[in-house]
């Protein structure tokens, strides 16, 4: 098991972030090995199979992919090490395979190419490794280091070799060193480095029981001696020791080396990244994302559709007949309530696995890091680096944890302008809400429509984006691109199948807690009467306090074609989460109109309902509505984490943008579609 | 002004080696990744926008086109 400790940056300087090793274990034990445990921390520059590593020895499952700046927080874990390697084959050992098993709690720190603290990520790492007490500092650091490059993290190693810390070099990626023909040689590197050296592949999870057994004896030694370094205050006279130092490591230790021999992943890049077919292709994986997702997905859907509208909500309804609740308000809230509003969200449950399947395949595969390449110069036009890429691109799955990845941008200025820009990427909360009105409005074109609203997102990023830069931001420089590209994997079926499930499960967790306690308290405003006359339970939806508030504000949507209150009111649920739309939607229906087995004609009813408000218009109103949907605030839960990165301020600066945006922009595109169809 | 041409001009597939970083604010990152002065490396692609990758001790580092201009190099 594991925890993330989300330590909260500050925009303005980056040393509030760190903290103790030590401390920070202590707060919450079950994620820990035990007070008096042994503390070990696993770092590494970024993709060198870190995160991987942490959650093959502890069964834990913290966010991992093949590319730079997966891990933005501390996540902990326990490690329970034994000597002899185990018997069984088990996805989480927990089985005793020797007299001495000895846990330890291990973290798992932001990637880091240095001690130097570009980011506040990096900056997160130096906190715990050099500026906290000694004593709070981790027993031990197991430093992962790619083989296939090896020079390029040894400069962490000499720089953490310069602490009074334990180290252990953990050397990965071996399989891909060995397809370049670099043959290393693991107890020289530890001569050379004055350190224990093993080699571990945590994707094929072999070499554990060996870092084990060299952790263990490593912390039952004293702390030795750091490296001799020059006594001097010039930077340039220590990076030079360093590099120096390093370099002789790297080719005492390597012995045989094809660095220098162009592979596959060469090969494929001249395409991947080049000025045209890079961006064709890029253009093309993201529209076949989509089609697959659309019409792959689309069958299943509509089975587990049929499934809940009709078996379930039969059986619920039997059951509370039985119990003499046939007709009550408690027969509204289970079948009108969460049976149909629950159970429409989880249709969804294809689609989103499909959607995160190929996400995680693109990430694993590689590639992810070439489409930062490819969208570099687009993302300057804004004044930012094309880094800022990688956390849009999470935005493209949750605005939630793209807001925590801004943190792999070194400058504070670019790290709040990408803050207030990922709320416009298209969430796969969104996606659903797309599908959904693609299928009904655009029949077989519903994967190019939904496609559409992806461009369209990229388009407000950018638009958005230009906007901010040349108002607010107009002395912000943009740092140059230097991405360190990772070889291109064959996805493994675990890997793969851990980030889906990771994913799906965050999925569901919010389907299960926001979704039902917004449902709820949707259909409770629904039961409540707005005016006298009526009781509890048994009022018209219009008439009831729900109906109320949604056609107050629903005028203000006339001018974009949707300005009935329904719609209003699913917008105004959305607020709180985008996953809620379609349960809000099945849920207004189903109250309007209980006829046994109606719940299918949730399509038709939405259709006539955008009819009736655009006054023949539907397909521009749709649209409108999808902008709309795409360009408001995503969530409240991306209210927290920007309130978390950037600030109130900044957050309720950045809500008044979405709406202003989202109005503005479902305004034109109605007014302006309507002249057409 | 450090002889040798810049990147920009510098030939794909040629052994390079690296003169100076000019006045870029990356240097220590470059650094990390191997790109120090005196380094040996290869140009492998021209990539959209006018940057290059560069192969640097088994790394692959995408650098963009303001950064390829500043950095200097002469055939190894």
């Amino acid at each position: 098991m594991s925890e993330s400790t989300r330590l909260r940056p500050s925009l303005t300087s980056t040393t509030t972030v760190a903290s103790s090793a030590k401390a920070c274990c202590h707060t919450s034990p079950q994620h820990t090995a035990g007070i008096d445990a042994p503390v070990v921390a696993l770092v590494g520059a970024p993709n060198t199979g870190k995160s991987t590593l942490f959650n093959a020895l502890t069964g834990s499952r913290v966010t991992m992919g093949n590319w730079p700046g997966t891990t933005v927080e501390v996540s902990r874990g326990v490690w329970r090490t034994t000597l002899t390697a185990p018997t069984c084959d088990c996805e989480s050992c927990t089985c005793v395979s020797d007299d001495h098993p000895l846990a330890i709690t291990l973290l798992d720190l932001p990637g880091a190419h240095s001690l130097d603290a570009h980011s506040p990520d990096e900056q997160l790492t130096r906190g715990l490794l050099q500026d906290g007490p000694v004593d709070e500092r981790p027993d031990l650091c197991v430093i992962t280091v790619d083989a296939s490059r090896l020079a390029h993290g040894l400069y962490l190693v000499a720089q953490v070799r310069e602490l009074a810390t334990r180290v252990v070099v953990a050397v990965t990626m071996s399989d891909i060193a060995a397809q370049r023909d670099v043959t290393l040689d693991t107890a020289r590197l530890s001569r050379e480095l004055g350190c224990p050296v093993v080699a571990a592949d945590p994707r094929r999870r072999t070499g554990f029981v060996a870092l084990a057994t060299v952790v263990r004896t490593a912390l039952a030694d004293p702390v030795p001696a750091p490296r001799p370094t020059p006594i001097t205050d010039d930077d340039l006279v220590l990076d030079d020791d360093r590099f120096t130092w390093l370099s002789d490591a790297a080719d005492t230790a390597t012995v045989a080396s094809g660095h220098d021999r162009l592979t596959l992943s060469d090969k494929v890049d001249r395409w991947v990244t080049a000025p045209v077919t890079g961006p064709v292709l890029f253009l093309a994986v993201m529209w076949a994302v989509f089609q697959l997702t659309t019409t792959v997905a689309a069958p299943l859907q509509d089975s587990l559709d049929r499934f809940f509208s009709g078996p379930v909500s039969g059986a619920a309804t039997s059951l509370l007949t039985l119990l003499h609740l046939h007709g009550t308000w408690v027969e509204g809230l289970v079948v009108n309530g969460l049976v149909a509003g629950v159970g429409m969200l989880l249709t969804f449950v294809p689609l989103m696995a499909l959607m995160f399947l190929l996400l995680a395949l693109l990430e694993d595969s590689g590639y992810l890091a070439r489409a930062a390449v490819v969208t570099d110069r687009l993302m300057r036009t804004m004044g930012l680096p094309g880094r800022a890429f990688l956390p849009l691109v999470v935005g493209f799955g949750c605005n939630v944890p793209a807001i925590s990845a801004t943190r792999i941008l070194p400058d504070a200025r670019q790290r709040l302008l990408t803050v207030l820009l990922v709320p416009f990427t298209s969430c796969s909360a969104r996606l659903t809400v797309f599908v959904m009105l693609g299928t009904v409005f655009f029949g077989k074109y519903a994967g190019t429509a939904v496609f559409g609203m992806y461009v369209t997102s990229v388009a407000l990023v950018v638009l958005v984006g230009l906007l901010l830069r040349r108002t607010l931001w107009r002395t912000m420089g943009a740092e140059p691109l230097i991405i360190d590209l990772p070889a291109y994997h064959l996805p493994t079926l675990r890997l793969t199948g851990a980030v889906v499930w990771q994913r799906l499960r965050g999925f569901l967790k919010t389907a299960s807690g926001i979704i039902v306690a917004t449902v709820c308290a949707v259909w409770l405003l629904q039961s409540l009467p707005a005016t006298g006359g009526q009781s509890f339970g048994h009022v018209p939806v219009e008439d009831s306090v729900y109906g109320v508030a949604a056609r107050t504000i629903a005028p203000a949507f006339a001018p974009a074609g949707f300005g009935q209150w329904q719609t209003a009111s699913a917008l105004l649920v959305g607020f709180v989460a985008k996953e809620a739309v379609i349960s809000s939607w099945a849920q207004t229906y189903a109250t309007e109109q209980p006829q046994p087995g109606q719940a299918g004609l949730l399509g038709d009813q939405i259709r006539a309902a955008f009819e009736q408000s655009s006054g023949g218009h539907p397909l521009p109103a749709v649209l409108a509505f999808m902008v709309f949907l795409l360009a408001y605030t995503p969530c409240v839960a991306t209210l927290a984490a920007q309130r978390r990165e950037v600030g109130l301020r900044w957050t309720v600066f950045g809500v008044g943008i979405q709406l202003a945006t989202a109005w503005l922009l479902a305004v034109a595109v109605f007014q302006i579609g309507r002249l057409f169809w | 002004m450090t002889p040798g041409m810049d990147l920009a001009s510098a030939p794909l597939d040629t052994p390079l080696t690296l003169l100076g970083v000019g006045a870029s604010t990356s240097r220590q990152r470059l650094a990390t990744l191997g790109l120090r002065e005196g380094a040996s490396f290869r140009l492998l692609t021209r990539t959209i926008g006018g940057g290059r990758i560069v192969l640097v001790g088994g790394s692959r580092i995408a650098l963009s086109r303001d950064l390829v201009r500043l950095l200097r190099a002469e055939a190894a």
